[in-house]
């Protein structure tokens, strides 16, 4: 089984973008074998009513069968904007969002600032993941009015230390993954998943070792990144380096685990 | 659209997706999207991926070596993983000012890479046209080895500037292909056109490529790495009506839609599929298009091949 544990719908303004309906996924995934995707809405970063997107996602998933079967839905929450808590909690609840998704850089707080804290918290309480992406788009070829920092795997140390029994997902591993011993340990008993879509998921054989095979899965970053690489990474991974079984829990036991226990 | 992957996706009812919202990730809490209450429809059929990604011959026509103990192992461990035949290697001349002695020594680290791994290392040389006859000389000395042209020249000299003639007239006399460092992203080039001191002045922009390739029409350039994160859909319109401007596909970036963007622009003659050693994003960007079989030969392989052979270097 394989399923995709980061992919979109909506628009970035700055590029026009294929792919990015629930049609045109649910074509690529019947392409490259993908069964099942975890998706969210882009519109979520730049409306400053996040609601407005998750509504959206939801009314799309609802609109057909093969979406209802094949995308599981992930909330853009902003925890720092008016009504937040009753969004999370129909988000959570009425709309049976899977997790959320956060975007401090590109909503504006700081990663370990008490709402953001407080949201995590209640992400934990509910059993649902809490999802930050690295970049969302390469910065250097990205819009004059785009975010000109990306961050590193440090730059989401703080969260994981502030909350370390909720569920994280990290996504786009594009910059360095350079941790101090202290904190690889905080990674390492983290209940944490990195997707396979960032350019930083090169040594595949090293960072096995070093995180452990229960850190990673299968994500693509689709439709802002090529659908393939990011499977590519897994299935050319050698026998001597990932077995049969890591392969599988590559392509979905580990993000099964991680949305469904 | 790829027809040939597409048609094997129709599968019978797949439980599989079905079984996994209908169960634990559901649930929970999903009243608002219900659980699939039967199987879907349809669902994916197994896609063997690497059996498409070894189907391709593969020229990998802008890699580098380092000057590290595990190079050039590494690279070609990347290449026998990713069904690579060749890569066109060079050690780029990141040092300033590029003195003979400093592009001497980095192609003779090219050299003996070369020697060593003749079957699967093509080796391009670098050299700086401030030093007219040094270069010249480099151009000859590092044929003789073995190269079949320069690797990836780089920011010492832009490429239009008047210093460069001497070598690329030379280039041109011999049949090779002129590839050469480009830039297009914010604070160099493209938009913003200005140098944002992280970057060295003299660096190519894709404005540079259009007005050397302008001046010698029986040139061959290739513009190194639209997936470097420069603005690939600012480089590629620029580059439509300039017929001698090729372009390589490396680079860590990505995106969707690049390769159906520079093939749409450029025509699926004038890429060059290559890695800038993100092999695999190299790999991928090139798959996930919406190609056809043979617009994927002609990328992986055919177009630079071709090329070589016009100066009777191709490989076989």
């Amino acid at each position: 089984m394989l399923i995709d544990s980061n992919a979109y719908i909506g628009h970035w303004p700055f590029l026009k973008l294929e792919y990015n309906t629930p049609e045109a996924l649910l074509g690529r995934m019947q392409e490259f074998g993908t069964d099942v995707s975890v998706i969210s809405n882009l519109n979520g970063i730049f409306y400053k009513n996040t609601q407005h997107a998750n509504e959206e996602l939801r009314d799309a998933i609802r609109s057909k069968r093969a979406y209802r079967d094949r995308f599981i839905p992930f909330a853009v929450i902003n925890p720092i904007y008016g009504g937040w808590r009753d969004d999370f909690e129909t988000c959570a609840t009425t709309m049976g969002m899977k997790g959320v998704r956060l975007y401090p850089q590109y909503h504006g707080y700081d990663i370990a600032a008490l709402p953001c804290i407080e949201l995590v918290k209640m992400c934990r309480d509910k059993g649902l993941p809490v999802a930050f992406c690295l970049r969302m788009v390469d910065s250097r070829t990205s819009s004059w009015m785009d975010l000109d920092k990306e961050w590193t795997l440090k730059n989401i140390v703080p969260i994981v230390k502030a909350v370390p029994d909720a569920k994280y997902m990290i996504v786009n591993v594009a910059g360095s993954m350079a941790l101090s011993g202290e904190e690889m340990s905080l990674f390492r008993k983290a209940d944490l998943l990195m997707d396979s879509s960032g350019r930083s998921m090169t040594n595949w054989s090293d960072l096995l070792k070093q995180f452990g095979t229960g850190k990673f899965c299968f994500g693509t970053h689709s439709p802002i990144l090529d659908y393939f690489s990011g499977l590519l990474r897994i299935e050319s991974l050698r026998k001597n380096e990932a077995d049969e079984h890591t392969k599988e829990l590559l392509r979905s036991g580990n993000i099964k685990g991680l949305l469904g226990s | 659209m790829n027809i040939d992957r597409r048609k094997f996706v129709t599968r019978g009812a797949a439980g599989m997706a079905g079984m996994l919202i209908g169960g634990s990730l559901t649930g929970k809490s999903a009243a608002g999207i219900p659980a699939a209450a039967a199987t879907p429809a349809s669902g994916p059929q197994p896609y063997d991926l690497m059996k498409e990604v070894m189907q391709y011959r593969k020229i990998d026509t802008h890699a580098h070596i380092y000057w590290t103990d595990d190079s050039p192992e590494t690279q070609l461990d990347y290449g026998r993983r990713l069904g690579i035949d060749r890569q066109v290697i060079s050690r780029y001349l990141d040092v300033m000012p590029g003195t003979p002695d400093q592009f001497r020594k980095f192609n003779d680290l090219t050299i003996k890479a070369i020697k060593k791994y003749p079957d699967h290392l093509i080796g391009g040389f670098v050299l700086n046209p401030v030093y007219k006859q040094e270069s010249l000389d480099e151009i000859k000395r590092c044929t003789d080895a073995g190269m079949v042209g320069p690797g990836e020249l780089y920011y010492q000299v832009k490429i239009n500037d008047p210093r460069y003639y001497p070598v690329i007239e030379k280039l041109i006399d011999l049949k090779m292909i002129i590839h050469s460092h480009g830039e297009c992203q914010l604070g160099v080039g493209g938009y913003r056109m200005k140098y944002n001191g992280h970057k060295q002045p003299n660096t190519s922009i894709p404005e540079d490529f259009v007005a050397i390739a302008r001046r010698y029409p029986e040139g061959i350039f290739q513009y190194a790495h639209i997936g470097m994160g420069g603005d690939w859909e600012y480089e590629c319109k620029l580059f439509r009506d300039c017929p001698n401007i090729y372009v390589d596909t490396s680079g860590s970036n990505n995106a969707e839609n690049m390769i159906d963007f520079a093939v749409e622009h450029l025509g699926e003659d004038r890429l060059f599929f290559a890695s800038d050693n993100s092999y695999y994003q190299g790999v991928g960007k090139i798959l996930a298009a919406n190609l056809t079989e043979r617009q994927k030969q002609k990328i992986f392989f055919d177009n630079y091949n071709n090329l070589l052979k016009k100066g009777g270097r191709g490989v076989d």
